[in-house]
């Protein structure tokens, strides 16, 4: 138990990831997504699409409490504004906004169920088990 | 954003949430001329006094997720409309099928798509403004189709291309003065490509109607046909709408990136018809947010041309009657008028915002068409003053 966050520690020392606060794009360890451009991230997590290279569909997954930290850095829009337009495609029948989960334990265990789900995180909660696709920031 | 709520968190299963939205609005126009109203399938307008009518409606909506491909959505909002009632209508309701990520099918009842944006009109939070530009929406009172449509979205290196197809037949009625113009049987078809890159979005559409009754104008054109006058048969004929087609084509741009929200549109009509005056029209919007604050500025305007149609018949009596007829028709669907738009938005918590908005029409007393119940006193000239509360849940 006690050596989870050690690992983590020197993950966070060994990784050449951004540090604390900054969110990264991940997926499961073994999916077939490959790294995404800022577009394909913007495409996807806005509804435009979800078909990936590989021929399946992509499942974003929102983080609840970060998603508005997220779609500023991502678009430069408030979440009033990202919440403006997922409800004109909601209430116009084009698609539904991605599932809503609130905590990152929860969004790391859908992420270990689902190869085409794509989330992101705080860069400190990245482990061996995911992989990092976009990182916002960069 | 619209929480949906989840009866079950596995993905494999069929999803059921069911959301809603609505406005609660009062609306003042300052001039008794003219019923100002958001758009022509409204039978009476604010007329120099406040109206919770012009903008309040609430509606709500089922989503079936049954799996990836498909999904069933039903749609029902209750409004002032037809009939000075607010009798719920269903607006969407239709079976979705995405064989892939990229293209989409849709059969049932859809939301009339002719402006980039207008398949959303009724859905004020998500405007800018408190109502989509009455110059550019407000005269196009069709709200559905029983059809179909399909969707491609095509990724090409930075840009996304889509294309849309839709086509169906109306199935509302509009109110036309004391009448009401069954619109039922009228046959629409249409399409709109759209290009995205970046922060812009281009979009080209042009939809054509071919209606399937005639203007509640019986009376004027058998009296016409009953003159046996061959000026005054074709005349009658002119005014036909039965069977007549209306084009309507629109070019929009938006750009929309960081606080920046900017549209720019316009569009043509055209009518075979001589009951109905072709017109162009086109707005300019934008705003500039501060925080949750979105001060917005527009300019919008719709300008028809007249048509001139001879009965041939003489005057003096019973003819002038007739002739006076034929005139109303004509210039009952005139247009010639801008307005200018100041307001402010503010998302003063999730999912609510209010607006408070200040339109100041003008125009010449002869621009009729975007109004109800006209008075002779009427000079084209109204401000109109809005305060709204939007909500989604």
């Amino acid at each position: 138990m006690r050596l989870r966050p050690l690992l983590g520690l020197l993950l966070l020392l060994l990784l050449p990831v951004a540090g604390a606060g900054e969110l990264a794009v991940v997926v499961r360890q073994d999916s077939e997504i490959g790294q995404l451009r800022r577009d394909d991230v913007i495409n996807i997590f806005l509804g435009r699409y979800r078909q990936l290279p590989s021929g399946k569909l992509a499942e974003p997954l929102d983080l609840t409490p970060e998603s508005g930290t997220f779609y500023e850095r991502l678009t430069g829009k408030s979440r009033a504004e990202i919440n403006a337009y997922w409800a004109r495609l909601l209430f116009t029948g084009r698609t539904t906004p991605p599932r809503q989960i609130d905590s990152q334990e929860k969004l790391i265990d859908t992420l270990l169920k689902n190869p085409q789900a794509i989330g992101y995180i705080d860069s400190t909660r990245l482990d061996r088990r995911l992989r990092v696709i976009f990182e916002p920031e960069r | 954003m619209p929480t949906i709520a989840q009866a079950e968190e596995n993905e494999a299963s069929s999803r059921f949430s069911l959301n809603g939205f609505g406005t609660l609005g009062m609306t003042r126009s300052s001039s008794n001329g003219a019923g100002f109203v958001r758009d022509l399938s409204q039978p009476h307008g604010s007329k120099g006094e406040w109206s919770a009518n012009v903008d309040s409606l609430i509606g709500l909506q089922a989503n079936w997720v049954l799996n990836d491909q498909l999904t069933v959505i039903a749609q029902g909002i209750s409004r002032y409309h037809i009939g000075s009632s607010y009798d719920p209508e269903l607006m969407w309701g239709f079976v979705r099928y995405d064989p892939n990520g990229y293209s989409s099918f849709r059969l049932g009842r859809l939301a009339t798509d002719f402006y980039m944006y207008a398949d959303s009109r009724h859905v004020g939070y998500t405007y800018l403004t408190v109502r989509p530009s009455t110059d550019y929406f407000g005269v196009l009172p069709f709200a559905h189709i029983d059809g179909a449509d399909a969707q491609w979205t095509l990724p090409i290196g930075d840009l996304l291309l889509r294309t849309r197809i839709h086509g169906g037949w109306l199935n509302e009625k509009l109110p036309l003065a004391e009448h009401s113009w069954n619109l039922q049987g009228s046959r629409m078809l249409g399409g709109n490509v759209s290009l995205q890159s970046g922060a812009w979005t281009v979009r080209l559409s042009s939809s054509q109607l071919k209606f399937g009754h005639n203007l509640p104008i019986d009376d004027l054109t058998n009296g016409l046909k009953q003159t046996g006058a061959p000026s005054a048969l074709a005349a009658a004929r002119a005014l036909d709408v039965a069977d007549s087609t209306s084009r309507f084509d629109s070019l929009g741009a938006v750009y929309d990136e960081g606080p920046w929200q900017v549209q720019f549109m316009v569009s043509r009509a055209r009518h075979s018809s001589q009951s109905f005056q072709n017109w162009q029209s086109g707005y300019f919007l934008a705003g500039y947010r501060v925080g949750s604050l979105t001060p917005f500025a527009g300019y919008s305007w719709i300008r028809s041309k007249a048509r001139s149609l001879s009965t041939g018949l003489p005057g003096g009596n019973p003819f002038d009657e007739l002739n006076a007829g034929v005139a109303l028709v004509l210039s009952d669907s005139h247009a010639d008028q801008h307005t200018t738009s100041l307001g402010l938005r503010w998302d003063f918590r999730e999912n609510m915002d209010l607006k408070i908005q200040f339109d100041a029409i003008r125009g010449k007393p002869d621009s009729i068409f975007p109004f109800r119940n006209e008075s002779s006193n009427w000079n084209g000239r109204t401000n109109v003053l809005t305060m709204v509360m939007d909500f989604v849940f």
